[in-house]
C-alpha cells in the first residue's frame, strides 16, 4: 500500500494522467513548464542556460558595476569571420599578476549566441600574465565581450563586433 | 572518432627560468551541438568538454569552464610563469565522464 498512500499533494504525473484521460493535458503545459524544454537542456542546465545576454550578465555579476576596460584589455578577434564554427579569440589583460592584485577570471560572452556565456577562465598569479585564447562558435554576427574580474572584485569589460558570414551553431 | 581525447601540447623549445611561456594545447573532441555527425538530433546529454584543469609542478594554476560555444577540437592558449623544470599537465573533463590528459616537460636550455 506504499503507492496508494495519500501524501496530501497531487503529483505532476498523477495530474497529467488524469487530465490526459480527459484530453486536457495540452492546457497544462504552460502551467507546469514544458517537459521537453527541460530535457533538451540536458546536462547544460548548470552551465549556461539558454537566455538573453542581459540575463547572463545579471546572473554572473548581479548589479556590480562593470567598468570600461578597453585601455587594459586587448581583445583580439577577426572583424569578419567567414566561418562561424571557428572564430579565434584571445584576451590579453595588461595587469600585474601578483598575489595581492591579479586577474581572477576572464569571461567570454557573445551576445547573440543561444547560450551567451562561452567560457570562463579562472586564473591564478602563477600564470604570470593574464593571457588566454581559444576558438569560438558564433551563431551570427554578434558582439563579443570579455569581462575581466580582478582579485579585488573590480569588473572590466571590452567589446568587439564580429561579422559572421556562415553561422557555426546550427549544427 | 577513435581519436577522441588525444591531447597535443606545444611549449616553446627554449625557455629560460622566470620566463612567461605561452602554451598552445589542442584536444580532439567533437564538442557536440544540436546534431550528431550522422544528422540525428541530440535530445540531451550533449558530449562536450566542460572543464579544463592546468597544473604545473602539481599545483593547479588555472581552470577553464567551457561550453558548446567552443569549437570542435578545442584549442586553447594561455601563459604561465616557468619557475622550475617540471611537468605541465593539462586535464580535460567532458560531460560523459571522460578524462583526457596531456603532459609536457618544461626544461630549461
Amino acid at each position: 500500500m506504499e503507492r496508494g498512500q495519500s501524501t496530501g499533494e497531487i503529483t505532476r504525473r498523477a495530474l497529467l494522467r488524469a487530465l490526459g484521460a480527459l484530453g486536457l493535458s495540452g492546457l497544462l503545459v504552460p502551467l507546469l513548464g514544458n517537459p521537453r524544454g527541460v530535457s533538451a537542456q540536458g546536462n547544460l542546465a548548470n552551465l549556461g542556460p539558454e537566455e538573453p545576454v542581459d540575463a547572463t550578465m545579471k546572473r554572473l555579476f548581479g548589479s556590480r558595476p562593470i567598468k570600461d576596460g578597453t585601455a587594459s584589455i586587448k581583445l583580439d578577434l577577426p572583424l569578419i569571420a567567414e566561418n562561424g564554427a571557428v572564430v579565434p579569440v584571445s584576451v590579453d589583460v595588461s595587469a600585474p599578476m601578483t598575489p595581492q592584485n591579479h586577474v581572477k577570471a576572464i569571461y567570454i560572452i557573445s551576445d547573440k549566441n543561444r547560450r551567451p556565456l562561452n567560457a570562463k577562465f579562472s586564473l591564478t598569479p602563477a600564470m604570470g600574465q593574464a593571457y588566454v585564447g581559444t576558438n569560438l562558435r558564433l551563431g551570427e554576427s554578434t558582439e563579443v565581450r570579455a569581462v575581466v574580474e580582478m582579485s579585488d572584485g573590480t569588473l572590466l569589460q571590452a567589446k568587439r563586433e564580429v561579422k559572421v558570414t556562415v553561422g557555426g551553431c546550427g549544427g | 572518432m577513435a581519436e577522441i581525447g588525444r591531447v597535443r601540447i606545444r611549449v616553446p623549445s627554449s625557455i629560460k627560468p622566470g620566463d612567461i611561456v605561452k602554451v598552445r594545447v589542442l584536444v580532439i573532441h567533437p564538442m557536440e551541438i544540436v546534431q550528431r555527425k550522422d544528422g540525428k538530433p541530440v535530445d540531451k546529454n550533449y558530449h562536450f568538454i566542460n572543464r579544463v584543469i592546468v597544473t604545473y609542478l602539481d599545483k593547479e594554476v588555472a581552470q577553464f569552464e567551457t561550453s558548446q560555444s567552443v569549437s570542435e577540437n578545442p584549442f586553447f592558449t594561455f601563459s604561465f610563469k616557468a619557475t622550475e623544470p617540471g611537468v605541465l599537465r593539462i586535464t580535460f573533463l567532458d560531460t560523459h565522464g571522460g578524462k583526457y590528459e596531456g603532459t609536457a616537460d618544461v626544461k630549461f636550455s
